[in-house]
């Protein structure tokens, strides 16, 4: 069975999402149990298929027994492996996190609980996907339960959802457009396949537009500068209990989606038009990182802050790939996964904070008198990890990036990441200094949060420094990523 | 909100058109082994006839019952597919490989045979109930559709 854990880890969340109306019909208590129940089970099967990629290496799963490049086929590599483990512990976390702080309605709403998990789906869906088309198709599972979630919050959250929708749509048909694009010119979907063909080709005019159409769509998707304008009013408005589960999954699954479209397919060096494709792609990050940090240091609103925080990660990681040599892979894909943990931590606070104090701008939060241990806590440390000081995953994930630019002799690019980090500082220290401005008071005794919130800041804490002090064996682990480089 | 229709051309002729475009529903997602068909297409004509009878007979009336009940099925064709692609997991093989299909005394054949059908039914289930369901939300009117949403969660 083991060589099927793949598919199980797709059908654990698939089919309890799909079996929820139903089981749910008369008992409403029974949503969150079941939803948590099924995003732990996957959890232990992605260790388990961990431990199996450790010990085996890429398994290729042909679905239906048709054999690739005929058929459909799925490949669970170090890359697969990672990520879906993180997707499944940042879903959990935020399940968890997300029955505490939201709004009554939500509670042992199947509705909610049924999105979440047709949106985890998707997400393991893009990650093991390894044909084209079937990235496509999961790309929109995933996005149409993304929509529904964001606008779940009524009122102005309709109208940026919607917008979400509209740009979301836009992404998907550019990308299905390019898409069309590679498979007439190579006559495969396959992307072991399109590899072999593709650097013969790789001048001709349908393969580049194909590129660049995949590109700009998942652009889109994943929220790169300039096309992120969805993202920063979706998330400053959508439920607080979803905001943390699509910002730590949604926009950084669709960039692992290009990760492996780049990493197999754009071999390193190639010219177009005497372009070097990689080095246009690590400008690009490069600009969205820099922009990113600097619209987040403008912000006022907390939620919109963080927001831009991630935006500006993504062209850090966007850099990291594009490198062309494994150190920046490795760094690019581990900054990945530790900007999903980050995020969740980051928008887990927000949350907090709007719920329990109501603050949502800096100005309010210049005023709280009471502040939660634990919330100060959680927000050094992801402060630490967002700026990347040593002892936590963002860290040894820059410094990798950095490495990697000096050695592929990119000083542009690892001057953009330095700069970046004393933007990131810099509005970390906007957001402390506010957070710190009144003196406690003495006497009162702080806002207790309630269990569930606390545990799961606690836990992404610490899993922010686990991934620190584990760094190596996974930069080693994800180098094992096959082909390529 | 549509209103049942009154005329009694329309009535009766409704009353003989909606068995036979059922039945060709089930043709069609039958034949479609064979020849053009299949489940899609016949998923598509059972919500035909469900949503003809909406639209003579309103969404409330006895003769649309079927089209109602239907509604609470979302679902059930997704679970009739993942069950066949679970079944060949059992069986040892890939998810959806019809030749490990686990459904005692059935020679390879009719596994492929029997994964093809139900995964068919699979589909015209959830076509038919997509179709009812976008036909029964459009029939609301706002007020309608706010309370079906709160009764919902």
């Amino acid at each position: 069975m083991s060589s099927n854990l793949p598919i199980l880890l797709f059908f654990v969340p698939f089919v309890t999402a799909v079996a929820l109306p139903i089981l749910t019909a008369k008992r409403r208590s029974w949503c969150a149990p079941l939803a948590i129940g099924a995003v732990s089970l996957m959890i232990v099967l992605s260790i388990a298929n961990l431990r199996l990629v450790m010990s085996q290496g890429s398994i290729e799963y042909a679905l239906g027994g048709w054999a690739v490049p005929l058929g459909i086929a799925w490949l669970d590599d170090p890359l697969a492996a990672v990520m879906v483990l993180a997707v499944s512990a940042v879903s959990l976390l935020s399940l968890i996190y997300g029955r505490a702080v939201a709004a009554a309605r939500f509670d042992n709403s199947m509705p909610y609980y049924t999105l979440v998990l047709l949106l985890i789906a998707g997400l393991v869906g893009i990650v093991f996907a390894a044909d084209l088309f079937n990235v496509f198709v999961f790309l929109e599972v995933s996005a149409i339960s993304a929509y529904a979630l964001v606008g779940a919050a009524g009122g102005s959250a309709a109208v940026y959802a919607f917008r979400y929708l509209l740009l979301g749509s836009l992404g998907a048909t550019l990308y299905l457009l390019g898409v069309g694009h590679l498979y007439v010119a190579t006559g495969t979907l396959n992307m072991a396949d399109l590899a072999t063909r593709i650097p013969e080709l790789i001048t001709s005019t349908a393969i580049v537009a194909g590129f660049i159409y995949i590109f700009l769509g998942l652009s889109i998707k994943m929220a790169l500068i300039p096309l992120h304008g969805w993202l920063p009013d979706a998330y400053a408005s959508a439920p607080r209990a979803v905001t943390p589960l699509l910002a730590s999954t949604v926009t950084k699954v669709a960039l692992v989606a290009w990760v492996r479209i780049e990493y197999s397919l754009i071999a390193p060096g190639v010219e177009v038009g005497h372009v070097p494709v990689l080095v246009l792609l690590e400008e690009l990050g490069v600009i969205a990182a820099l922009v990113g940090g600097s619209l987040a240091l403008i912000q006022t609103d907390l939620k919109r802050m963080f927001a831009y925080g991630g935006i500006g990660h993504v062209g850090l990681i966007l850099i990291g790939v594009s490198l062309g040599n494994p150190t920046g892979f490795a760094g690019g894909v581990f900054y990945l996964v530790n900007d999903a943990v980050m995020q969740l931590s980051l928008f887990m606070i927000a949350g907090a904070v709007a719920h329990y104090y109501g603050a949502r701008t800096l100005d309010e939060l210049r005023s709280l008198r009471q502040r939660s241990p634990w919330l100060t806590g959680a927000l050094v440390v992801v402060a630490v990890g967002m700026v990347g000081l040593p002892p936590t995953g963002g860290f040894f994930g820059k410094w990798n990036i950095v490495l990697g630019a000096l050695e592929a002799e990119h000083y542009l690019a690892a001057f953009a990441v330095v700069a970046s980090t004393l933007l990131t500082l810099a509005y970390f220290v906007r957001i402390l200094t506010n957070w710190f401005h009144q003196p406690a008071m003495p006497d009162a005794a702080p806002v207790e949060l309630a269990r569930p919130v606390y545990v799961s800041l606690g836990i992404v804490s610490v899993a922010m420094i686990v991934l620190g002090l584990l760094s190596d064996s996974i930069f080693e682990f994800l180098l094992r990523t096959g082909g390529g480089i | 909100m549509i209103h049942p229709h009154d005329s009694a051309i329309v009535r009766t002729l409704g009353r003989i058109v909606i068995p036979v475009a059922q039945l060709f529903g089930f043709y069609v997602l039958i034949f479609g082994q064979h020849g053009p068909g299949g489940g899609f297409v016949g998923g598509v004509v059972l919500a035909a006839s469900m949503i003809l009878a909406i639209l003579i007979f309103g969404v409330d009336a006895n003769d649309s019952q079927l089209a109602q009940k239907v509604l609470h099925g979302d679902g059930v064709g997704l679970l009739i597919f993942a069950g066949v692609g679970g079944l060949c997991l059992i069986g040892g093989g890939q998810f959806l490989n019809y030749s490990s299909l686990a459904i005692p005394g059935l020679d390879e054949a009719s596994r492929h045979y029997a994964g093809i059908m139900l995964t068919q039914i699979g589909v015209a289930a959830d076509v038919a109930v997509t179709g009812v369901s976008i036909a029964i939300s459009l029939s609301m009117e706002d007020g309608e559709v706010a309370a079906e949403e709160v009764s919902h969660g």
